[in-house]
C-alpha cells in the first residue's frame, strides 16, 4: 500500500523495542529491568506535550494499566505500562520539561523504568518493531 | 458523513491539520497551539470562524421581534453599534450567546455559535410569526474570519480602503478589504482587541474572495491559528463557550450574566417570567473560576470537591492549561458558599485530588498585561 509505505517513513520505529497497539514502547534493560516510554507517532498526534503525569516508585503496574498521563494543550492521553512490575525509577525531568517527550520520544523522552514481574508474558503479547510498523499503517491518519 | 467545509477550507487542507468540529473539517493548528496562542496575546492572529452563524434581520418590527427573543435591549443601540445577549427558552435555559448589530433602524445583523447555529435560526424562524420581520440566513454565503490580538487593528487597516481604527468597541463598519466589500465588527472571542471581518456575497460554493481576503490579512502580518488557540484563549479570557458553559440547562442568573437581561424593558422576552421566578427564589450555585495550585490541568467533566476533597461539589465545564499563566484553569458551577475569591476547592484528576482555589475567571489573566484594556 502506498500510503502505508509513506506513513511508516513519517514515524520512527527503532528495532529492539516492544510495542503496545495504543503506542508504548518496552525497552529491555541489560540487567533485567524495562524501560517505557511512548513511541513517536504517539508524541506526534498528541503534538505539543504540556504535562506529563508520573506514577510514584514502588508503584505497581499491571500489563496495559493506566499508570499516567500525557497531555497537550487541546487532549489527554492515557499512559499504559507495557508490561506488569513495580515502578523503581521514574523520569522527573518530564516534570518540568514535558516537551523531552516530542524531542526524543525513544530517549530523553523515556517515561518510566519497571522491575518486571512476568516478562516473559508480557513481551509475548508485544509487537517487534515489524509488526508496530504494520499496525501504523492501519491507524487513522 | 462528508464533513461540511467553510470557504477557507482549501488553506486549512494545505496548513492545517483538520479535525471534525462539530461536523466541520476545521483546523485545530497549524504551527502548534502554543505558538499560535502567543502571537494573539503578543501580536496579531487569523481565525477561520465561517462555521459560525450570521443571519439578517429586515423589516418594520425587527427591534420588536429582536426585544422580545433576547435578554438585553436593542433599543438602546445607536447606529453600527452591537451589543451581547443571550437567549431563552420559556424555562429561562440559555439556547445561545449571541451578539447583534444595528445596522439600520429596521436592519440588525445576528452573529451565533456554530454548534447552535440550525438550532437558532428554527427558534427565530418559529417565533417571528405575527411580526414584520424577514430573516434571511446568510451562514453559507457570507465568509466570516476573526484577526486578534494588540497589533490586529494596524493589520485589518493595512489592507482595508477605509480607515477602521475609530471603529467602536461591539461597533459594526461597511468597508472594502483587500479589494472585497466586507462588514468588519470591533468583537472576537480571545479578550483581545481586533476585529471579525465578514466577506459578502461569498458563498461557501465559490470562495474565492474569502481566501484572498484571508491571503490579504495572513500578508499584512496575521498568524493562522486554529481551534486549539481559540479555546484557550477563550477560557483565559472568561468567555463562555455556548453548549458547554452555558446551554439549555443554566439560566443566566446562574452564569453571572445578569448584566445582559434587561427585566425593565419594554414589551418583555421569551423567558422573563421563570427568570423573574428564579430570582425570587435565588439560584443555588453560580459559575466560577478555578486556578490550579497544585500540578495537573483540569479537564471538561472533572469533578471539583470542596477543599477537603470529601464531598464532590460541582464538575468543569471548561478546562484546560492557561498557556499565558502556565498553570490550569477551569470554568464550573458551584453551591454558593464557594464563589469567594480564594476558597480552596480540589479537582479530581484521574486518580488522584489536585489543589485549586477560586480566583477571577472574566478574565482569569491580569488585564492590565494581557486584552484589549492593557495598558499600552
Amino acid at each position: 500500500m502506498e500510503e502505508g509505505f509513506v506513513m511508516s517513513e513519517e514515524y520512527e520505529v527503532p528495532e529492539g523495542l516492544h510495542y503496545t497497539e495504543e503506542h508504548e514502547w518496552a525497552r529491555v534493560l541489560d540487567d533485567g529491568t524495562v524501560l517505557i516510554g511512548v513511541t513517536d507517532y504517539a508524541q506526534k498526534q498528541l503534538h505539543e506535550i504540556v504535562y506529563v503525569e508520573l506514577p510514584e516508585v514502588g508503584d505497581v503496574a499491571e500489563r496495559m494499566g493506566i499508570v499516567g498521563a500525557l497531555e497537550s494543550v487541546k487532549a489527554v492521553s492515557d499512559m499504559n505500562s507495557p508490561v506488569s512490575g513495580e515502578f523503581v525509577e521514574v523520569n522527573e525531568e518530564l516534570l518540568d520539561s514535558p516537551e523531552l517527550v516530542n524531542e526524543s520520544p525513544y530517549g530523553d523522552g523515556w517515561y518510566a523504568k519497571l522491575k518486571p514481574s512476568d516478562l516473559d508474558g508480557d513481551l509475548a503479547r508485544l509487537m517487534d518493531a515489524a509488526a508496530y510498523r504494520e499496525h501504523l499503517e492501519h491507524q487513522e491518519h | 458523513m462528508d464533513l461540511r467545509k467553510t470557504h477557507i477550507y482549501a488553506f486549512h487542507e494545505e496548513h492545517g491539520n483538520i479535525v471534525d468540529f462539530g461536523g466541520f473539517a476545521m483546523p485545530v493548528w497549524y504551527e502548534g497551539v502554543m505558538a499560535e496562542h502567543a502571537a494573539v496575546r503578543n501580536s496579531v492572529g487569523i481565525f477561520d470562524t465561517s462555521h459560525m452563524g450570521r443571519s439578517m434581520a429586515e423589516g418594520p418590527d425587527t427591534l420588536e421581534f429582536l426585544n422580545w427573543m433576547m435578554t438585553n435591549d436593542m433599543s438602546r443601540l445607536g447606529q453600527f453599534d452591537g451589543l451581547y445577549t443571550v437567549m431563552l427558552n420559556q424555562e429561562a435555559g440559555i439556547i445561545d450567546d449571541l451578539i447583534l448589530y444595528k445596522l439600520g433602524p429596521e436592519r440588525f445583523f445576528v452573529v451565533y455559535n456554530s454548534g447552535t447555529r440550525e438550532k437558532d435560526f428554527a427558534w427565530f424562524k418559529e417565533h417571528v410569526g405575527g411580526f414584520d420581520v424577514e430573516l434571511t440566513d446568510l451562514s453559507d454565503d457570507m465568509a466570516m474570519m476573526a484577526v486578534q490580538g494588540p497589533k490586529a487593528v494596524e493589520t485589518v487597516d493595512e489592507v482595508t480602503d477605509e480607515d477602521v481604527t475609530g471603529v467602536r468597541r461591539f461597533g459594526i463598519a461597511d468597508v472594502t478589504v483587500a479589494g472585497y466589500p466586507c462588514f468588519v465588527t470591533r468583537t472576537g472571542y480571545t479578550g483581545e482587541d481586533g476585529f471579525e471581518v465578514y466577506v459578502k456575497d461569498c458563498p461557501v460554493r465559490s470562495p474565492d474572495k474569502a481566501l484572498e481576503v484571508w491571503g490579504a490579512l495572513v500578508e499584512a502580518g496575521a498568524k493562522p491559528c486554529g481551534l486549539g488557540a481559540r479555546d484557550s484563549l477563550r477560557l483565559e479570557a472568561g468567555l463562555n463557550l455556548s453548549g458547554q458553559d452555558i446551554h439549555e440547562g443554566i439560566n443566566p442568573l446562574e452564569a453571572k450574566l445578569r448584566w445582559v437581561v434587561k427585566f425593565k424593558k419594554e414589551g418583555g422576552f421569551i423567558g422573563r417570567e421563570a427568570l423573574l421566578r428564579i430570582r425570587e427564589e435565588g439560584v443555588e450555585r453560580t459559575q466560577v473560576g478555578v486556578g490550579m495550585v497544585g500540578r495537573g490541568i483540569p479537564r471538561h467533566g472533572y469533578e471539583i470537591l470542596d477543599g477537603s476533597g470529601e464531598e464532590v461539589i460541582g464538575e468543569v465545564t471548561s478546562g484546560g492549561l492557561a498557556p499565558s499563566l502556565g498553570y490550569g484553569i477551569a470554568l464550573g458551577y458551584l453551591p454558593r458558599g464557594f464563589s469567594e475569591l480564594g476558597t480552596p476547592v480540589m479537582i479530581r484528576i484521574r486518580k488522584r485530588l489536585a489543589e485549586g482555589k477560586i480566583v477571577k475567571s472574566h478574565p482569569f489573566y491580569d488585564d492590565s498585561v494581557y486584552g484589549w484594556k492593557r495598558d499600552s
